[in-house]
């Protein structure tokens, strides 16, 4: 995992119920019991932490909020563009 | 037999809605507001009253030309057409509805006279505007009146002393479930006998930038518009307004020869006490089921149902599911709609001017659509009443909130006394 994935990943564990759980770039978000306020959360940090903005509606099945691996894709093209604009 | 309140019978005492009023973003006064619902009038759009800045929420269902000057000049109150938004569109909406009851002010016995005006906020575009003052202006006061606008019990007191009303006045807070708990506890007020009527309802002028970003940041507002009940809903839209209602007890509304609108036969309140934000089907059926009892009705006896109806995922469907809980296969026959398919989603005010909608579609005969709902979610599959409304007789209508935090608030209007 490159420094982006494992950023996502410490955002993740802190609000897991479970943080102890195993997580690899494949492992789906309901997987890891993340509900939606959790998720509003999730994405908060990850803005945050990044400089980044991600217009996530809790009302529509994201592809990009499937597997902690999307995410992290998701990121990292926010990220890129950031940076290139 | 029968007890008394301060000579007061309480056996047997009803209540009746002789007033209503209304500020929303489809109509600022009842007659505008009830056209615009029979029309299938959208009140969604671009937000025009404040600076967007970075928001990506574009869209919300404001109050338009809405002059002050023209709805609170010449008061008693004077303070009022200088208070916060929320305050103002609740005074508009309490002088339309104590006009049309008829009531004169001062009235005979002022402290058996309510007062109950909740907001799910309050006065927050006071507050930012104190904010951007005090951080960014770096002022060193804020405006003297910022408390006095800012407090939720503000629209309650301006309404309280502009008609002299001295009995039970402050606000209720319970976000989307604001108006029906004001209106409830009014209306076991006055059964009760300590009161003989009451102004009450819900105000709500929460759509600034600081509010918005909140909004934005629980992910539950959709970019595009709302669609209660629609396969394409993808969240719902802020407005802002107010409903109010003059209610009272029966027999003094009969004595003075008061045009009696309604009756407010039941009312019934939960809580899932579960989660701040994933609704439970249960509450909102015991709240249902209450109301029905308060009124001594059967399910089968309700012709329509204004429901909550958000357009978010999650409400939409549970609310589906609540309502075939309670009515069985009578949920097949009833007419039901979202008018925030119109109006957008008022919050606190909500339940206020949809009780006005239950009002005036038994006062009408007529049942407003849930206007957007081409294409109907089939976890949705109740007579929604989609895309245009239809003439009906209506007897009885529920009308339903449920608010973040799991707070459940029904009423059941019926028709006026014979």
């Amino acid at each position: 995992m490159d420094d982006v994935a494992t950023k996502i990943v410490e955002i993740l564990r802190k609000h897991m119920k479970k943080p102890d759980k195993e997580i690899a770039l494949d492992t789906k978000l309901e997987d890891l019991e993340i509900e939606s306020l959790d998720l509003a959360m999730i994405v908060f940090d990850i803005e945050d932490s990044f400089g980044v903005e991600i217009p996530y509606n809790a009302n529509e099945e994201a592809d990009a909020f499937k597997t902690v691996g999307s995410v992290v894709d998701r990121v990292r093209q926010l990220v890129q563009s950031k940076a290139a604009a | 037999m029968t007890n008394t309140i301060a000579g007061h019978a309480i056996s047997s005492r009803r209540v009746v809605v002789t007033g209503t009023g209304a500020v929303t973003p489809i109509g600022n006064t009842v007659p505008e507001f009830w056209a615009s619902l029979k029309a299938g009038v959208c009140g969604v759009g671009k937000i025009a009253s404040f600076d967007l800045e970075d928001l990506y929420i574009l869209i919300g269902a404001e109050v338009k030309a809405f002059d002050v000057k023209e709805r609170l000049s010449g008061l008693k109150d004077r303070t009022l057409p200088m208070a916060d938004r929320y305050s103002q569109f609740a005074g508009a909406a309490a002088i339309e509805a104590l006009k049309q009851s008829g009531l004169t002010i001062p009235v005979a016995e002022p402290y058996r006279a309510a007062s109950i005006i909740g907001s799910g906020a309050g006065g927050v575009n006071t507050l930012e505007v104190a904010y951007r003052d005090l951080f960014i202006r770096k002022k060193r006061a804020t405006n003297p009146l910022t408390l006095l606008r800012f407090i939720g019990s503000s629209a309650a007191a301006h309404v309280g002393i502009e008609f002299g009303f001295k009995g039970p006045t402050f606000g209720t807070v319970s976000a989307c479930a604001t108006a029906p708990h004001a209106i409830g506890l009014t209306y076991q007020f006055i059964k009760s006998g300590m009161i003989d009527l009451g102004v009450c309802g819900a105000s709500e002028a929460a759509m600034n930038y600081g509010t918005m970003k909140a909004w934005q940041a629980l992910r539950v507002l959709s970019p595009e518009g709302c669609y209660p009940f629609a396969k394409k809903r993808n969240g719902t839209v802020l407005a802002e307004g107010a409903g109010i209602l003059v209610l009272e007890e029966l027999e003094y509304a009969k004595a003075r020869g008061a045009n009696i609108l309604a009756e407010l036969k039941g009312f019934g309140m939960s809580s899932d006490a579960k989660d701040m934000v994933n609704p439970d089907f249960e509450g909102p059926q015991y709240a249902m089921r209450q109301a029905l009892d308060d009124a001594r009705l059967s399910p089968g006896d309700i012709d329509y149902l204004n429901a909550h109806g958000t357009a978010t995922t999650i409400n939409d469907k549970n609310e589906t599911r609540a309502i075939r809980g309670v009515f069985k296969e009578h949920a097949e026959k009833l007419s039901i709609s979202s008018t925030k398919s119109m109006h957008g989603h008022l919050l606190g005010a909500g339940g206020g001017i949809e009780a006005v909608a239950c009002i005036k579609a038994i006062g009408e005969g007529f049942v407003p659509p849930t206007i957007g709902l081409d294409d109907p979610d089939p976890e949705c599959d109740l007579d929604y009443t989609p895309l245009v409304g239809r003439q009906k007789k209506v007897t009885y209508a529920m009308s339903n909130s449920f608010a973040f935090g799991g707070l459940n608030a029904v009423l059941i209007f019926g028709p006026p006394p014979a």
